[in-house]
């Protein structure tokens, strides 16, 4: 039982590890895509002439950052599956595998 | 429109057909409510784009951008930006912390009678409110389509989706959402060859026609929601509302760990998101080629846009490639609009029977065998109720409760499900705080809105979601600290974090 109990102090520390981990990408990519996003609209509703700009021929500032919404989701989509499986899987497997008390 | 039957039976059949195979492998509460968790993470990917795309998604969107320019873009960009709440902060922990409901989440976070049943009036009023409209815009297309009566229409897509759910369980409706995911892209596919081919594959022509027929104004903000504050509403409601869908989140519930989970967001951003893209360039060819005049003719909101496009693309109307378009098109929104209510009756059914009977009610205390079988039970009676409010329904105006079920998803569902996973302090005086005041804000303000009284609103915005989010989260801020603090809920959050990071409970 004092293992398991010393185990489970070990999980809670990784867990801890793991949340700080997560932390760091996560606050930055999320604050990334509401202010490109929210911005978006704040943007499309008090400055309408500004997003009426021509960029490529009748394409105009609007429809440009538009396009790029679905870039930059598509984008942190990828980025944050590969950050997910490189650095936060390995770490919730190790505490996972102490919860069960079968780490050491 | 022979053609459109022909098409949609095809399709019905072999929705039909699933749900017999389905209905052999559909024995356990978890075969039931969550297709045995053996779903991989493209199968999963492809069922949630076939149950975030609802009709409102197919037609609306293309239909928006048709009459209104760039604000049919945003419509169509939301939910695709919406995913990516889901995949950073909602996906993998509730699939971690529940098994078959939202209210499993919020039941294992505060372990208390009274939060669940705070989870189980959250999950049913969204359902409920997004399940009409459905089931109303269902009797109008499939009357448009077949010529059937609406009261026959609404009946018979009450039906087929009663006997998917019940019978079936997840699997039918997940395979139901598949094919119809499949069909949808096709159709997205076709259609989007289609029009590069016309313009020489150089899609700024889109642009430049619509601009040189109907002037610049047509490509600004503003056309379709005057208020600033209504385009920002939209945005929120849409981004921070899809966490909050309990029907769209138990999709989580079908893979086996928080890694596939994962994988079936990115899946389905990129199904969904492309689908979406696509709807602006079919606004703006339809807007070229079939013209704002005739599509207002066929339908003042411009839900037949895409059915009008797909018609003009195929030879115009009479010729045979038209035609075949035409009802392809047309089967493929029954088939959407098939598949999401099919969604909502089975997560209203998890609310009701696991929820509300068996862990309310009986407090577990009920053997699975007996569970599926009141499972299927509250299906065909959550069924029957649908199709008697959407009979009710004809000819109301049902856009407010599409307003309203996205709102109160974002308003109510999101901050109590958000702080239960994140906050130690949360506890059961905060989730029926954030519930209610989330819940009534909603309701009240798009009751008092332009939607439901027109000129004599009491108040300006179509959607109230800017101010009713904001009211949610206090809610549940102020419940919190008002009820006092919960020692023993605090020390279970470390615990509980276990869970929510790894999908290993301690003890």
């Amino acid at each position: 039982m004092t293992r398991n109990g010393t185990s489970l102090e070990v999980a809670h520390a990784s867990v801890k590890e793991l949340i700080a981990e997560k932390l760091k990408y996560l606050v930055p990519m999320t604050i990334i895509f509401m202010v490109g996003y929210i911005g978006l609209t704040i943007l499309a509703g008090f400055a309408r002439d500004l997003m009426g700009l021509k960029i490529i021929g009748s394409v105009n500032l609007g429809f440009a950052l538009i396009g790029l919404n679905y870039l930059l989701s598509w984008v942190l989509a990828i980025v944050y599956g590969r950050i997910a499986a490189g650095k936060f899987d390995p770490l919730a497997a190790r505490a996972a595998m102490e919860i069960s008390g079968r780490g050491n | 429109m022979n053609l459109t039957l022909g098409i949609f039976i095809i399709i019905l059949l072999i929705t039909l057909g699933i749900t017999y195979w389905a209905a052999r492998r559909t024995r356990t509460t978890s075969d039931f409510y969550a297709a045995d968790s053996k779903l991989t993470a493209a199968q999963n990917g492809f069922a949630l784009a076939g149950d975030w795309c609802s009709a409102a998604a197919f037609l609306g969107f293309t239909g928006l951008t048709a009459l209104y320019g760039m604000d049919g873009a945003f419509y169509a960009l939301g939910p695709l930006v919406a995913f990516c709440t889901v995949l950073f902060l909602i996906a993998e922990p509730m699939r971690n912390t529940g098994r078959y409901t939202l209210g499993d989440v919020i039941r294992s976070r505060m372990q208390t009678r009274t939060s669940l049943l705070a989870a189980i009036a959250g999950t049913v009023v969204v359902n409920f409110a997004y399940l009409m409209p459905q089931m109303a815009g269902a009797g109008v297309l499939v009357r448009l389509l077949t010529g059937i009566s609406y009261d026959w229409a609404v009946i018979f897509v009450g039906v087929s989706m009663i006997i998917y759910v019940a019978f079936g369980g997840m699997l039918a409706t997940t395979w139901v959402q598949i094919v119809k995911a499949v069909l949808m892209l096709s159709a997205g596919a076709i259609i989007l060859i289609m029009i590069l081919s016309v313009v020489h594959f150089n899609p700024l022509t889109l642009f430049a026609d619509a601009e040189q027929k109907y002037t610049a104004k047509y490509l600004l903000p503003g056309n379709y929601l005057k208020n600033p504050f209504d385009q920002i509403s939209l945005g929120l409601g849409y981004v921070l509302g899809l966490a909050g869908l309990p029907h769209v989140m138990t999709r989580f519930y079908t893979v086996p760990d928080a890694r596939t989970a994962r994988r079936s967001v990115v899946w389905v951003m990129f199904l969904a998101g492309a689908f979406f893209a696509g709807t602006t360039l079919f606004g703006l060819a339809a807007a070229n080629y079939v013209g704002q005049e005739a599509i207002r003719a066929a339908d003042k909101g411009g839900n037949l846009t895409l059915p009008l496009l797909a018609q003009y693309l195929g030879g115009g109307k009479g010729s045979f490639g038209g035609d075949l378009m035409l009802g392809f098109v047309a089967a493929v929104a029954v088939a959407t609009i098939l598949a999401v209510v099919s969604a909502l009756t089975l997560s209203t059914s998890g609310a009701i029977a696991h929820d509300f009977y068996v862990n309310w009610v009986k407090r577990g205390q009920v053997d699975g065998k007996t569970e599926v079988w009141i499972a299927r039970i509250a299906a065909v009676v959550i069924g029957v109720l649908a199709i008697a409010l959407g009979i009710l329904a004809q000819g109301v105006n049902v856009a407010v409760l599409v307003i309203l079920a996205i709102c109160v998803a974002a308003s109510a569902n999101f901050p109590v499900l958000i702080l239960s996973l994140f906050w130690r302090r949360f506890n059961t005086g905060g989730v029926v705080g954030g519930m209610t005041v989330g819940l009534i804000s909603s309701v009240v303000l798009a009751m008092i809105g332009p939607a439901m009284r027109g000129a004599d609103a009491l108040w300006p915005l179509v959607n109230p979601t800017v101010v009713s989010l904001p009211l949610g989260f206090l809610g549940a801020a102020l419940g919190t600290l008002i009820s006092g603090r919960d020692t023993e809920n605090e020390k279970r959050f470390d615990a509980f974090l276990l869970q929510v990071h790894t999908g290993v409970a301690p003890g």
